[in-house]
């Protein structure tokens, strides 16, 4: 990614001290062990969902750390003029924030907004992660569910930190109640339970011209039943992965490199993993970054490796993301009781 | 120097301090809003001397509040929940209720979002003068302040909220009044929760608070009668512990919801129109949709379900094989109904009114094959309420008749005058006083249990027959603003009043500029007699040139009327002047009206010019447009023009211009009428009063048309077409025209149909022209009013003018079809048309003199000025109608002194059980209407009366015959309504029958 000018015998050194025994980095982490990580969910009040996170974040140095803003919008799309997309969708865009890349061109910036938005808009718009609470009414509208990434900083280990924002403000998505509203005769009887005299004389029971089922139940527009209510939560939002870097520097590999660790780095794995709640967790993505090579007998190893990592990012984001909806709802509410 | 906190807070808040909500547009997007929130602890509580808020002024509440209640002694404020303002508006509106009113924020956003005219209603309450309302903005004070609970409905958090400050004021009031030592403590008075929602009420109760219903607070305050009648009718959901819930049985289809509705339009499946009611069968009315040709037709009670003249319903169409054809029978209510109990008539059902009803559907259904048929369907849900106040009368035997003098609460029905209204069920204690009364009722609600709808009694208007009383409730019948005009407009006249004049010609003075001086111009004006608003004059003089130079000149009245200002929005709002037989409804004030604008003889006065340059022919040559200064030589009527002319003695100026004038409008007409013109009638008469003062109709008389009628009538057209055309070029978006639109075909055929058969006569409708010398052709050698007859139904059939917006239609759609013009406006009357004055601007600035206000420039201004000019107009027309109606017969009663008045007719239409005529000498239509059976054939507009003995033959009448008829007014006995009443003289007399 970010790469900044880094000379051999800088890299070389930093290769040398993440291989000796026991691994040396900078900031002294061990190997497998992410920098803190902090999130904050609902920052953005008019989207329908929102996420901040930041990976490293020095608060004595004065912030810096990999910092990332995701915000969900839903509009209302009109499946029949062909705008949307029978039962929604979801479209991911990243912008990276030229301050995050000081030394890219627009071209490039460009280039990497292009291959970010794309790693992530194939990884979560894939079918199986489908929320099904998008559709608005069969045939005719659905919800458009854009997901915007921007990268305010970027101190490595950017697309972990997109993947776990985007979780998080899919997470906070709430999806507006919509009823279906459409029109359906009643059946003659209980219309015309008066018109006694009609059936004595033996006519035909009249029945309504637009009595036919199909034609009924089709909706033709809906309405917000409750305005004041933000909605419901997108359906299996626990599906959402998390990404884990793999940074391979053979034999061994690392997590959450920084800048200067993910430019000594020759090859990186990408692996992003969704734990559907009981059952099997699935890879949904998985992507080579670099020019070294990986033998493929590796691979397995590192898949399983992988996995593990990102259970424990996926169950520690989780708890994370439970807290955050208490203390936004709950205990603000109880705090304004007191008050 | 007040200090100003910044209070500004972390978002970790944002659940306190946001609200957020959700919004779908019309275009059908789904849009989230947030509203910021800032508690204060300084929102005043509105007491006067209030201790803790002291320093805070102008609170209005007295302080200890009001003690005219006598469940509270101790004085009490009156803190009305949302249900009381949405359900008892005219109660709280009323001069006798008045206590100190506490108003919550959080009520007057519920009512805002609930219903707008009534949310108008409540901030107009705030505003008055005599009532004492404190706003309290309880959602912004912080211990007021509530938020919205997980899984708490809108309702309940609005409630809670109410809840919450009554409370807060309760612990206010006692700590703004600290014991003092020495003193014995006054006792607080106390706030009263008034809520209709009994769960409120016990939510209240529960936390300590004193709450009440609106009924029995009314109750136990003076005027109690006059205030309980103002209450709305109570609900069938109401649960009031004293009320026995009975289970009636529905009489009517309950609505789809409002939502189901709008999705069944939108799709198509449902139509949306106004609900006409039928004048003639109360069972019967329809709806006019833009799917269907004809109208939809509603029969029966169940399918009009509940309609009410005017509301926007949403119709379900039947399948085809079950439409049917109108009735073709008269059916009034009053007879049918006569029996039904006022009291209980929702209970029988099986009673022998509703076989009645029944029996007339059925009649109907035998012949439904017989005439044409149109789109039949039932009312599935209202879209729209239309119901306003309407003028009845107290149904005299609807009272129980054992306590005429008593104050006890009745139910009894009230008839309104117009037609189209079912009768009106209220309850009051003043039945016996308002008994020959017109009264003022308004509908509150119609319930699915209940054959009638619910009303309350709003004011008396008077006497019936009293002239005020019958004025004021026909300006009140057809919507019209009849209130003198308020200071702000009249603060928008010149200052000099009545001795304003047009100032000395000078080269700097502003009135003057690029005004043309035509004040030696022979000009003079011709109106009817007693014209006082003269808003046109007219010169023709010979150019050298052997062509002749005609001017009509228009009051000015955009140079005192200027746009957007409070006499502006005035008059925009009235649209027209309104003429009653004995009393002008003016659009301007009438030091306009009758005196500035108006072009006196040997003053000088303010004009806007349209000049013509003609040829001997009529041809024109050139013509401009100019504002100027004319000073009339002279103000005729038609009469004395007309005699003027004809006089060979005479040979002055004066007299050779009018005569020029007419040759000239000869020539017009003739060029018109072969363009294709129609010449149309309407029934026309005059009612000649006895003086001016007293207004009491002597006669009737049919107007008379002189030559000098049609010399000002051909000038106007030609000046509005001239001025049409003009603007439309400077103005192609938003120039204010006017179109008569041609009769869909369908129309006529009705008519095309008698005449083919009744008199052999075939009418072509195929163009203006066609259809004007085919009416020219409808002649009856025996009868000469015949073709006016026929011009009559014509002119019945055709669409009505309208004004419109240049922009908002298709150009091939300009065409005046009357007129046989392409382009059309009116130029002519600004002092009483709305029209005219937007006209005037558009031509001052089209030629350069002003530039036009930024409203003229947008079209979505001008269609809804148009939108509501257009509809006064008709309700002006409708009015004048009326007017002329009732003083026609007051003059029948004089001329008759009690005896009846036996009149030539022409039927005009057959009914199964009677005919309408057409009384063409009183202008008239009537009804005879027989009780026994009669042979009534629909395809051949026939009927025949059976002979009284067996073998004679019986007498046929059909459409187009000349019947006479006995002509009486005749009071009806229930509801003392004035009513035209004919029976037939000859070929039969129908008095027995």
């Amino acid at each position: 990614m970010a790469v900044p000018s880094l000379s051999k015998a800088e890299r070389a050194y930093i290769q040398a001290s993440l291989q000796a025994s026991p691994p040396l980095r900078a900031d002294g982490r061990s190997l497998l062990d992410f920098r803190t990580v902090l999130l904050e969910t609902g920052v953005a009040p008019l989207a329908n969902g929102s996420a901040k996170l930041n990976i490293g974040k020095a608060p004595q140095e004065g912030g810096g750390g990999t910092e990332v803003i995701a915000a969900t919008k839903l509009e209302v799309e009109d499946v029949e003029t062909g705008d949307g997309v029978d039962g929604g969708r979801l479209v991911c865009t990243v912008t990276c924030s030229p301050s995050a890349y000081p030394h890219l061109s627009t071209n490039a910036l460009d280039e990497l907004q292009y291959d970010l938005t794309i790693l992530l808009h194939q990884t979560l718009s894939h079918p199986t992660l489908h929320p099904n609470n998008l559709g608005i009414l069969p045939h005719k509208k659905s919800w458009l569910l854009s997901l915007d990434l921007v990268i305010l900083a970027d101190a490595g280990n950017v697309v972990d930190a997109l993947f776990m924002a985007a979780r998080a403000a899919l997470w906070d998505t709430k999806v507006p109640r919509t009823r279906p509203l459409q029109y359906q005769s009643r059946k003659a009887g209980d219309a015309l339970k008066n018109a006694d005299a009609m059936e004595v004389e033996g006519l035909p029971e009249i029945t309504s011209a637009f009595d036919t089922r199909d034609m009924a139940r089709a909706a033709a527009d809906f309405e917000l039943p409750d305005y004041w209510d933000e909605g419901e939560v997108l359906e299996g939002r626990d599906r959402w992965p998390v990404c884990v870097t793999l940074n391979l520097l053979p034999p061994s590999h690392f997590l959450d490199a920084t800048l200067l660790e993910e430019a000594s780095t020759p090859i990186r794995l990408l692996l992003a993993y969704s734990f559907p709640h009981k059952s099997q967790p699935n890879l949904q993505a998985m992507r080579f970054i670099g020019s070294g090579e990986v033998v493929l007998t590796q691979l397995k190893a590192l898949n399983a490796d992988g996995e593990k990592y990102a259970r424990s990012l996926f169950d520690s984001l989780e708890t994370k993301l439970r807290d955050e909806d208490i203390r936004r709802n709950v205990k603000a509410r109880d705090k304004f009781a007191v008050r | 120097m007040v200090d100003i906190t910044i209070r500004k807070r972390p978002r970790t808040e944002a659940v306190l301090t946001q609200r957020k909500f959700f919004k779908k547009t019309a275009r059908g997007k789904v849009i989230k809003v947030l509203r910021e929130r800032y508690l204060r602890d300084d929102v005043g509580c509105g007491i006067d001397g209030c201790s803790v808020c002291h320093d805070l002024r102008d609170f209005s509440l007295p302080s200890s509040g009001s003690s005219a209640h006598a469940q509270y002694p101790n004085g009490h404020f009156v803190l009305p929940d949302t249900n009381v303002f949405l359900a008892q508006m005219d109660l709280m509106e009323s001069d006798l209720f008045n206590p100190p009113i506490i108003l919550l924020q959080t009520v007057m956003e519920e009512v805002r979002h609930r219903s707008l005219p009534l949310y108008n209603r409540l901030k107009a309450l705030i505003r008055a003068e005599d009532k004492r309302i404190w706003v309290f903005y309880n959602e912004y004070r912080s211990e007021t302040a509530v938020i919205r609970e997980e899984g708490e409905s809108p309702n309940d958090r609005n409630d809670r909220g109410i809840r919450m400050a009554t409370a807060w004021y309760k612990t206010h009031i006692s700590l703004a009044r600290p014991p003092v030592r020495g003193q014995p403590s006054r006792p607080s008075p106390t706030v009263v929760l008034l809520s209709d929602d009994v769960a409120n009420r016990q939510k209240a109760e529960k936390e300590g608070l004193v709450s009440i219903s609106v009924r029995k607070y009314v109750e136990a305050l003076q005027d109690t009668s006059k205030l309980l009648d103002l209450l709305s009718a109570p609900g069938s959901d109401e649960v009031e512990p004293t009320r026995v819930a009975s289970a009636r049985q529905a009489l009517y289809p309950d609505y789809l919801p409002m939502s189901t509705l709008g999705a069944g339009v939108k799709s198509g499946q449902l139509h949306q129109g106004h609900f006409n009611a039928n004048q003639y069968n109360y069972l019967e009315g329809n709806v006019p949709v833009a799917a269907f040709d004809k109208p939809i037709l509603l029969i029966g009670r169940e399918n009009m379900n509940r309609a009410v003249q005017g509301d926007v319903v949403a119709v379900e169409v039947f399948s085809e094989s079950e439409w049917k054809a109108p009735a073709d029978e008269v059916v009034e209510q009053e007879t049918t109904l006569r029996n039904d109990d006022a009291d209980e008539s929702e209970e029988e059902n099986d009673d022998e009114e509703a076989i009645a009803e029944r029996k007339v559907l059925q009649a109907e259904r035998a012949r439904r094959e017989a005439s044409v048929r149109q789109p039949t369907g039932r009312v599935v849900g209202i879209i729209k309420r239309n119901w306003r106040s309407y003028v009845c009368h107290i149904d005299s035997t609807s009272l129980t008749s054992s306590n005429t003098t008593s104050l006890s609460q009745q139910t009894v029905f009230a008839t309104p005058v117009s037609r189209l209204l079912p009768r009106i069920r209220l309850r009051t204690r003043q039945a016996p006083a308002l008994l020959g009364q017109k009264i003022l009722v308004t509908i509150d609600r119609w319930d699915s249990t209940s054959r009638y709808p619910e009303g309350h009694f709003v004011r008396a208007l008077g006497k019936v027959e009293s002239k005020e009383a019958e004025q004021e409730s026909l300006l009140l019948e057809f919507d019209i603003p009849y209130r003198p005009f308020g200071k702000a407009i009249l603060d928008c006249l010149p200052p000099e009043g009545d001795h304003w004049v047009v100032p000395p010609k000078t080269a700097d003075n502003p009135v003057w500029r690029d005004r043309e001086d035509l004040r030696d111009l022979i000009i003079c004006s011709i109106d009817p007699p007693g014209c006082q608003d003269i808003d046109d004059a007219l010169h023709a003089r010979t150019l050298p040139n052997g062509n002749i130079e005609a001017g009509v000149h228009i009051a000015d009245v955009s140079h005192f009327v200027h746009p957007d200002n409070p006499m502006d929005s005035e008059a925009a709002a009235r649209g027209t002047t309104v003429y009653l037989v004995d009393k002008r409804i003016d659009m301007l004030p009438a030091l306009l009206g009758t005196n500035l604008c108006s072009l006196r003889p040997h003053v000088e006065r303010l004009a806007f010019s349209v000049i013509w340059e003609l040829t001997p022919e009529a041809d024109i040559v050139n013509v401009r447009f100019t504002k100027s200064v004319i000073a009339s030589k002279s103000a005729f009527t038609y009469e004395e023009a007309q005699i003027r002319k004809d006089d060979p003695k005479l040979d002055d100026d004066l007299t050779k211009s009018i005569r020029l004038l007419n040759s000239l409008a000869q020539k017009l007409k003739a060029n018109r009428m072969a363009a294709g013109a129609l010449n149309l009638a309407s029934p026309e008469v005059k009612i000649q009063l006895d003086s001016s003062e007293s207004s009491d109709p002597i006669d009737v008389e049919q107007k008379e048309l002189r030559e000098t009628n049609s010399l000002v009538e051909e000038f106007m057209l030609l000046a509005n077409i001239s001025v049409a055309r003009k603007i439309e070029e400077a103005f192609p978006q938003t120039a204010v025209l006017r179109r008569h639109l041609p009769p869909p075909r369908s129309n006529f055929e009705k008519l095309q149909d008698i005449l083919q058969k009744r008199k052999g006569l075939t009418l072509d409708v195929s163009s203006s022209r066609a259809l004007a010398d085919s009416l020219d052709k409808c002649l009856d050698p025996n009868e000469p009013a015949f073709n006016t007859l026929v011009r009559i139904m014509a002119t019945r059939c055709m669409l009505s003018a309208e004004y419109f917006c240049s922009g908002s239609v298709a150009r091939d759609t300009f065409g005046h079809y009357g007129l046989a013009s392409s382009i059309y406006t009116h130029f002519t009357s600004p002092i009483r048309r709305y029209a005219d004055v937007l006209v005037h601007r558009q031509l001052s600035a089209a030629i350069g003199y002003s530039s036009l206000h930024a409203t003229l420039h947008s079209k979505s201004h001008v269609e809804r000025v148009l939108d509501v000019v257009n509809r006064r107009h008709r309700m002006a027309q409708m009015a004048g109608r009326a007017s002329v109606e009732f003083y026609v017969g007051l003059a029948l009663k004089s001329r008759g002194k009690g005896k009846a008045t036996t009149e030539e007719a022409f039927v005009i239409r057959t009914f199964r059980n009677g005919l309408a005529v057409y009384v063409s000498k009183l202008g008239i239509e009537g009804l005879v209407t027989f009780k026994r059976e009669t042979q009534f054939d629909p395809d051949a507009y026939t009927m025949t009366v059976p002979a009284a003995s067996p073998e004679a033959v019986g007498t046929t009448i059909a459409v187009f015959d000349k019947v006479t008829v006995e002509i009486e007014v005749e009071k009806d006995k229930n509801t003392q309504r004035g009513r035209v009443k004919m029976t037939l003289r000859s070929p039969v007399d129908s008095s027995t029958l």
